[in-house]
């Protein structure tokens, strides 16, 4: 390992800075991590360096267009945003939507599902040094994202979902395909799951790590996978059904630990509910209307909610009786996801943070520069890849004290 | 649990200080000074299971400062929204962060959008503007954008 210095004294209390910005991923958010020794002892956060001012862009767009400036609130749930409003712009107007189009939107959420929890398996994977599972799982996202393309004509941003139903529909004649597709990807999740579930190496470096209990859970508001790793059942999906959910036969999948291991296999597991919804849905996929037409928005309120990949979006929408909002509320699942980690780091170990931050799949583009600051002006630089190569070293050596590869090794 | 049950029970216990209405079977509102908020929301965490705090909104309002907190319940389609109105020019709000540390960081963002003083937050810092942005706020309906250019020394129009 190539630690720019040697390890101080227990008790030298340091500031790691994570952060702000990355690339990669689309949320940029600054984490200081007070460090003593090895051990994270206070995490404290900055928000918002790309405030893109989704909000009050909001309130100067029409009903109509709105679905097509909320898709770009993220690079990945970008039908989590759009469907969450039209949910919310729903509850105001108390109308149903047409049943073909609850099952497009179903379609569509559940392939943004599966792309997004393999693009997290990958990442998880590549954190922990396991480049292999990063390989496969990102070679294996990508018909995933070619599907959505066959499907709407784009890999990311749909532009279906409208207020009342969907605007176009979705060819049918390239159902057989994607149901090829999801064969082959089932298939090779399953090789994943049970790879991960066999591999004493994993278990030996992600049980126990960042463990959040359910009473956290519960007090920092900890929505979707990262929750329900901990047991507590929750999933707007089956408690308050939109779309087509209410007629789908799926579960809703918890494990009991709430560490970074169950985290895995949670999304794991949902992977495979995603891809049996979806076979549902291609097989039972009503005729009919695909949207109410135009509709008058009266004056009144409603709160629009949607299980995206990463837990509940939340929007809040108020309507003047005129063509735009008065306001919309978003709220992404991330924001009380990464506010947890006030509960889930403190007490880890430097070379854990970067897979229990991880573990909640935020939006992420924080984690690219970072610097040891230390007090006399003598400043080691300590970027993301040190840490990631920390993170890394930490499984090579519990690989090796096992006496295994320090990667997967697939059936 | 159901709305019409919640809205009933809610009635009873505070009567007039706090305006309930059920507008479906999934959603709740109720209006309430700010000075009951705290009471209400106790109330509120001991009757309902698994309510968990979602998130909240800020408007800028005639009549003031609008802070309404959306309260999920796990496991049912229930919301209840809390919503207090906070009089200008110096609206205050207790806040909920010491009860729900979920609740810290929307807090600290509409203390910077709107400028709504929550009383009792154990960290009332800036989250999202800048250090070097002006005192003012940007999600009220008074906000002077010719004016926020000048004060961070751009040219009014380029």
């Amino acid at each position: 390992m190539s630690s720019p210095t040697s390890s101080p004294a227990p008790t030298e209390r340091r500031v790691v800075q994570i952060g702000p910005f990355h690339p990669l991923l689309e949320e940029p958010v600054g984490f200081s991590l007070g460090v003593e020794g090895e051990t994270v002892v206070d995490v404290d956060a900055r928000m918002d360096y790309i405030h893109k001012g989704i909000e009050i862009l909001a309130q100067q767009r029409t009903y109509d267009m709105l679905p097509i400036l909320l898709e770009r609130i993220c690079g990945i749930c970008s039908v989590t945003h759009s469907v969450c409003f039209c949910n919310a712009a729903e509850d105001l107007l108390q109308v149903e939507i047409p049943p073909r189009a609850s099952y497009i939107r179903t379609i569509i959420a559940e392939l943004e599902r599966v792309h997004s929890h393999l693009l997290w398996v990958g990442l998880a994977g590549h954190f922990i040094g396991y480049n292999t599972v990063f390989m496969w799982a990102w070679k294996y996202r990508e018909p995933v994202c070619d599907v959505f393309e066959m499907l709407t004509g784009h890999r990311q941003n749909s532009a279906l979902p409208m207020v009342g139903g969907v605007r176009r529909d979705i060819p049918e004649k390239y159902f057989d395909e994607a149901r090829k597709t999801l064969d082959m990807v089932d298939g090779k999740v399953q090789m994943l799951t049970d790879a991960v579930l066999d591999d004493p190496v994993l278990a030996a470096r992600l049980k126990g790590v960042g463990v959040l209990t359910p009473e956290e859970v519960m007090a920092w508001g900890v929505v979707g996978p990262t929750a329900r790793a901990s047991g507590v059942d929750t999933d707007v999906r089956r408690d308050e059904p939109y779309a087509a959910y209410a007629e789908l036969d799926w579960d809703v999948c918890t494990t009991p630990n709430g560490d970074v291991f169950d985290k895995a296999v949670v999304r794991l597991l949902e992977l495979k509910e995603s891809i049996k919804i979806l076979r549902q849905c291609f097989d039972n996929m009503p005729s009919g209307d695909l949207n109410l037409g135009t509709l008058h928005m009266p004056r009144g309120e409603g709160i629009g909610r949607y299980e995206a990949p990463r837990g509940e979006d939340i929007h809040y929408l108020r309507s003047n009786g005129t063509n735009m909002p008065e306001r919309l509320k978003v709220r992404a699942p991330s924001y009380t996801n990464i506010a947890s980690f006030k509960a889930s780091c403190i007490g880890e170990k430097i070379s854990d943070v970067t897979i229990t931050l991880a573990a909640c799949d935020p939006c992420y583009s924080c984690t690219e520069r970072a610097a040891v600051v230390r007090g006399d002006g003598d400043q080691p630089e300590r970027t993301f890849g040190d840490l990631v190569r920390l993170s890394q070293a930490e499984t090579r050596r519990l690989a090796s004290e096992m006496g295994r590869l320090p990667d997967l090794q697939l059936k | 649990m159901d709305a019409n049950d919640l809205v009933g029970r809610m009635t009873e216990a505070y009567g007039d200080d706090v305006a309930c209405v059920a507008r479906s079977h999934k959603r709740v509102y109720a209006s309430l000074a700010p000075e009951h908020l705290l009471a209400v929301f106790d109330w509120l965490m001991e009757e309902v299971p698994g309510l968990r705090f979602g998130t909240s909104t800020c408007m800028d309002l005639r009549e003031g400062i609008g802070v309404f907190h959306h309260l999920p319940v796990n496991g049912t389609p229930l919301v209840i929204t809390l919503k207090v109105v906070a009089p200008k020019p110096d609206p205050r709000v207790p806040s909920l962060t010491p009860r729900v540390p979920a609740a810290g960081w929307i807090e600290r963002e509409m203390a910077d959008m709107v400028g709504v003083v929550f009383e009792g937050h154990p960290e009332p810092y800036r989250l999202v503007k800048a250090e070097s942005f002006p005192d003012t706020f940007p999600l009220r309906r008074d906000f002077d954008v010719a004016r926020f250019k000048e004060d961070i020394g751009e040219q009014p129009d380029f």
